[in-house]
């Protein structure tokens, strides 16, 4: 099964693309946000009545938040990005994907052999302790395996091309495959105690360790969770608004800041702690700076609709890339405040840490795709709109909803939290005991739950959405449903 | 510009090149003075190796997830310093691999929480938290108290603990296993592993096996007891 | 041709990966090494299972293809 593109006013050849890689990767990555949602809502449970864990070991927090945040991260995030990477570079470079069917398959399924496996092992009580990174050695290597296979077909794609420039949005691709790498293999530097078993010592140990942990954990967010998302925008917001890229300088501008302040800003992480001063006062200050790129991409993104802001009354994908757009802003706002030493003395250890890394993944990382997965099925099933586009509406609106509820839950709780710890009554003695700052957060932590499950009610709304999509009339095979050329900046 | 950016716009390997470039800077500045600049870990007296049975019982820390609500870092904050003992230093978690500094404390602190309760509450807080803190959120790790702890390859760990950088001398790999069957029984003879392992508590077990509970409560009553403070100032912690 | 070859590289990775996971089940200590072990073997087999029957199912579309271009009505 494979489109042909649109060849007629391009000029070229018609390519036959690889979008089987991309369908499956599409599938997974709706199968996995359903499951990473749940996840988040059992744990949101457990935190508002503790006695929901059953007694099981194997969902107790400690071992289920490791599931829920890889899936939302890795499984979710990761099939998202492949299925984008793979569409849009095949299309941008003009040229089937690099390195056969059996390879893009194996990425596939290899991944996802991956993801299974990693959940299996959190349950089972096998982890590095490390957060986000919390697979053990012998999946670690496995994963190498998939990304450097990931790296050849993408870049190897992007070599074959017939365009002779590289377009925005693979160079987003490039830069979060190539930092992923040198990311994950430096943080995951472990001696396994024998290679009969899981349990393995990272090499680095305290401070150090502290360190390259956050390196890794904050450029997870800044090429995992930021770039390759980045890459969406730069494609699917300009396609379905049928314009041009706002800036083109802007976004060499943009590229070129992002990656190189993003890798500084992991020690804001660790502010008061036994790391050097030093270290963290760098840390902060490229996390302040990181904030004018942040708003650079966000303002190419949003001005880009200049002259089409019309559509996002008609295009319910368009509206949740350009929320997500917002909300990056938001987000990326929101980070440099906290990475502030002063600012971070009372939010650090506390739910507004929570509620920020949501609103991210949230109000961005997941809207930014479905955006794009509401733009892809339509596109790879050959059908010639959305099932229901009231339904995506709906899906938006309760989404939307369950989004402030969650963040405003947990900007109110954790502030509580940062002010109780350090308030003092009139005799100069801590004020608060530290379970009184549990008990305060409580209601916060009820109203934190119902906005996960309106977060989850949307995206069952979209499953049923899309999957009616797919089973609606198939239009004239051969037109696709969303011609036309990539809009191009003009240079 | 001195290179247009249509050059590198058109040639894929020169746009990695250049981004690995822009990647590498930051990290290779803050990471490589940290392993280099030689007051980054604190000379303090007091720090030893963990004990076999300490070291099996933070393994079960790292295995539950206890980290992911439970910081062990104290910062250098005024509210922190009283509520939770001295601010923690570089020094105390260099034999932690990996570190378990935490980023939420959806329950409290636990760098100093060795020597503030007994052996006897951790056991009974650990089995159900709600009998003693009924406004606890925290799980229950009854279990941990049913589970013979499986410590068959102590010695592999200890060597591979000390290829990473944990100074343990070959008596302390030779006598692991009695080390650790030591301290997880009360009535045992302590002083063999005090000589080797300065200040250990012996936990109150029973006397038929270890369990992953006893090697837990080892490892929580030893967290943040090891430095003696008594030698320093402020000027000798500093970084 | 060019289909077949990456079928082939791709099948030895795969084949390999599947050896390792059997030594890993074979040795395992723990009951993660166990699972993995066994999980990568299965997972290798069926993946090259699955590459086999594709190439299979293919060359018979292609022969099925042939035959009724050359009797069309039969």
């Amino acid at each position: 099964m494979a489109s042909t593109a649109a060849a007629a006013d391009s000029g070229l050849p018609p390519v036959v693309y690889n979008d089987d890689v991309v369908r499956k990767f599409t599938i997974a990555a709706i199968f996995w946000a359903i499951v990473a949602f749940l996840v988040g809502v059992v744990l949101a449970s457990e935190l508002a009545w503790p006695q929901v864990n059953l007694g099981l070991s194997f969902i107790n927090f400690g071992r289920l938040r490791p599931v829920h945040t890889s899936g939302a991260i890795f499984a979710f995030g990761g099939s998202a990005l492949f299925a984008t990477a793979f569409y849009i570079v095949q299309r941008t470079c003009h040229v089937r994907l690099f390195g056969g069917r059996a390879l893009a398959d194996f990425i596939f399924w290899g991944y996802q052999f991956f993801i299974v496996m990693a959940a299996l092992s959190y349950v089972l009580g096998f982890s590095q302790g490390q957060e986000y990174a919390e697979p053990e050695w012998h999946l670690d290597l496995f994963l190498t395996v998939i990304w450097v296979c990931f790296a050849i077909v993408f870049i190897g794609t992007v070599m074959m091309r017939t365009e002779p420039h590289i377009y925005v949005a693979n160079w987003f691709y490039m830069a979060f495959i190539l930092t992923v790498a040198v990311l994950h293999i430096g943080n995951n530097i472990a001696l396994p105690v024998n290679i009969y078993t899981a349990k393995s010592y990272n090499i680095f140990s305290g401070t150090q360790n502290a360190l390259v942990q956050w390196w890794y954990g904050h450029n997870a967010v800044g090429f995992f969770l930021t770039a390759g998302f980045l890459g969406m925008m730069y494609y699917f917001i300009p396609k379905a608004a049928g314009r041009p890229v706002y800036s083109y300088r802007l976004s060499i501008v943009h590229f070129w800041s992002l990656i190189f302040m993003y890798i500084w800003a992991g020690p804001h992480h660790l502010h008061w702690t036994a790391l050097p001063d030093w270290a963290q006062t760098l840390g902060m200050a490229f996390s302040i700076m990181l904030w004018m790129p942040s708003w650079g991409g966000m303002i190419n993104g949003l001005m880009t609709l200049s002259g089409a802001w019309d559509k996002l009354r008609t295009d319910p994908g368009l509206r949740f890339s350009v929320t997500a757009v917002g909300f990056y802003g938001m987000s990326t706002f929101e980070g440099p405040v906290m990475s502030i030493r002063s600012v971070n003395a009372l939010s650090h250890y506390t739910d507004w840490g929570i509620g920020h890394v949501h609103s991210g993944s949230l109000g961005w990382v997941a809207f930014i795709s479905f955006g794009a997965i509401y733009y892809l099925v339509p596109s790879l099933w050959n059908r010639s709109g959305l099932y229901s586009k009231k339904l995506a509406a709906w899906h938006y609106w309760i989404a939307t909803f369950g989004i402030v509820l969650y963040i405003s839950s947990m900007w109110v709780a954790g502030i509580m939290e940062g002010l109780m710890w350090r308030a003092y009554d009139s005799q100069g003695f801590l004020q608060y005991s530290f379970l009184e700052s549990v008990v305060a957060v409580h209601p916060f932590y009820v109203i934190r739950l119902l906005g996960g499950l309106c977060f989850l009610s949307g995206a069952l709304i979209m499953v049923y959405n899309l999957i009616m999509t797919v089973r609606s009339q198939r239009t004239n095979p051969g037109i696709e449903p969303f011609s036309g050329a990539m809009p191009v900046a003009a240079e | 510009m001195f290179i247009k950016h249509a050059t590198i716009e058109r040639n894929a390997i020169l746009l990695l090149v250049l981004a690995l470039g822009a990647i590498s800077v930051g990290g290779l500045v803050e990471i490589i003075p940290l392993f280099t600049i030689e007051t980054t870990v604190e000379h303090v007296k007091g720090m030893r190796p963990y004990t076999p049975l300490e070291q099996e019982g933070r393994d079960i820390y790292i295995r539950e997830g206890c980290y992911l609500c439970h910081s062990q870092m104290i910062r250098a904050l005024k509210d922190e310093v009283e509520r939770y003992g001295h601010y923690s230093l570089a020094a105390e978690s260099m034999y932690d691999h990996p570190f378990q500094w935490g980023s939420r404390r959806i329950g409290p602190d636990l760098a100093r929480v060795g020597g503030k309760y007994s052996s006897d509450w951790h056991y009974a807080h650990l089995k159900n938290p709600q009998a003693l803190v009924p406004e606890s959120l925290m799980p229950h790790y009854a279990f941990l108290a049913d589970s013979a702890l499986s410590y068959d390859n102590i010695t592999d760990k200890l060597h591979t603990l000390r290829a990473v950088g944990v100074p343990y001398t070959d008596e302390q790999i030779t006598n692991a296993r009695l080390d650790l069957e030591t301290q997880a029984n009360a009535l045992a003879d302590p002083a063999a592993l005090l000589a080797r392992y300065p200040k250990a508590v012996s936990v109150p077990g029973n006397a038929k096996t270890v369990t992953e509970l006893d090697a837990l409560v080892a490892y929580l009553q030893v967290l943040g007891t090891e430095v003696d403070f008594a030698g320093t100032n402020e000027e000798s912690l500093q970084q | 041709m060019q289909e077949n070859l990456g079928d082939w590289i791709v099948g030895i990775l795969v084949s390999v990966l599947g050896l390792a996971g059997l030594f890993l089940w074979a040795g395992a200590q723990d009951v993660e090494m166990t699972i993995f072990g066994l999980a990568l073997a299965g997972f290798a087999v069926v993946f090259v299972i699955g590459l086999i029957k594709r190439h299979y199912d293919e060359k018979d579309t292609v022969h099925a293809t042939a035959k009724a271009r050359v009797n069309p009505h039969g």
